[in-house]
């Protein structure tokens, strides 16, 4: 008959989202009617009766119950602010990183046959490479973290998961970055050498240098 | 349960602080003691207790605490904060005051019919 009890209390929050206040409220009504259940079987009640007559005692829960949703509809806007931040500031730094991908080649293209073609201007377009590719290095690894908007224990969930997933989350950062820079570097170098026949051999050193990366992630851990 | 519940519902702030300005204690607790004080007469539902609680517990009048039972259940209880006596202190007189202006108006009209 507990269980009955229970699966009663159950279906009444079914649509409560389970933070642990409510979780909590929920033990809380649950001991009360079950101790008030056995002081009716003690009375001389049938299990029966007695399941009914807790269970009538409880009453219109609808007040309590719409209490904790405005709870926790309140403090969802924290959470959603902040990601919004990030995603527009992210969406400013990713630009600025294509555009110095695309630029990179301004050097070389504007210091051909001068006396600097083979100095400033590769120092110039390593150097544009280097910062474009740092700042979606650094734009991965500020992405903020699952903060917790209210109690619920899905999401204290998966802030574990997300913390846990840190790791690997700064080599899903460098991994990404590692790809769109390799594949500057082979088109450069094909362009520069003409050795096309040779030169995708640039993607499978990038494919060891990505293993290599993940198992000293791995090892770290 | 009687007409005169609905009466009573208004005032389930101030029962539920006078029991606590005895001892702490938890829902079920408060609820039985009140049915044995009453005679049966009188029970808060579970809903207008817990609403309460959490009312209470807002207004910072109250607060509470998981009880460490050896018997398995686990029951939070509460337990009056010095702002939950005052308040509850404010209650009390105004209860009062409305009482004596009630019976006033209600015993004068009797005795007017009495009179007669």
């Amino acid at each position: 008959m507990e269980d009955k009890l229970r699966a009663y209390m159950d279906h009444l929050f079914r649509d409560v989202k389970p933070t642990r206040k409510t979780v909590e409220l929920k033990e809380e009504i649950l001991q009360n009617l079950v101790d008030k259940y056995h002081d009716l079987l003690k009375e001389g009640k049938t299990e029966e009766a007695a399941y009914n007559i807790a269970v009538a005692t409880i009453g219109d829960m609808d007040e309590l119950l719409a209490g904790l949703q405005n709870e926790n509809t309140d403090m969802q806007p924290v959470y959603d602010e902040k990601m919004d931040k990030w995603r527009r500031k992210s969406a400013l730094r990713i630009s600025v990183a294509v555009a110095l991908y695309i630029m990179c080649l301004l050097p070389p293209i504007l210091m051909s046959g001068s006396a600097y073609e083979d100095s400033i201007a590769p120092a110039l377009m390593f150097s544009m490479i280097g910062v474009a590719t740092a700042i979606l290095i650094y734009n991965n690894l500020t992405k903020p973290y699952y903060h917790r908007a209210d109690d619920s224990i899905v999401d204290e969930f998966r802030e574990w998961q997300q913390q846990t997933d840190s790791a690997r989350r700064a080599f899903r950062a460098i991994s990404s970055a590692l790809w769109a820079l390799i594949v500057v570097i082979y088109i450069l170098i094909s362009f520069w050498t003409m050795a096309w026949h040779i030169t995708w051999v640039i993607f499978l050193i990038g494919v060891a240098v990505e293993g290599i990366l993940k198992a000293v992630f791995e090892l770290k851990r | 349960m009687s007409i005169a519940s609905d009466l009573i519902r208004g005032h389930t702030d101030t029962i539920i602080l006078a029991h606590l300005t005895r001892e702490d204690s938890y829902g079920y607790k408060i609820n039985k003691d009140i049915q044995v004080k009453t005679n049966n007469n009188y029970e808060l539902k579970e809903a207008t207790l817990y609403t309460a609680f959490r009312r209470l517990e807002g207004a910072g009048y109250i607060c509470s605490y998981w009880g460490n039972e050896n018997t398995g259940a686990r029951r939070r209880y509460y337990t009056i904060t010095p702002e939950g006596r005052q308040a509850y202190d404010q209650m009390k007189k105004e209860w009062d005051e409305a009482k004596e202006l009630i019976d006033i108006l209600i015993k004068s009209g009797e005795e007017r019919q009495d009179g007669r």
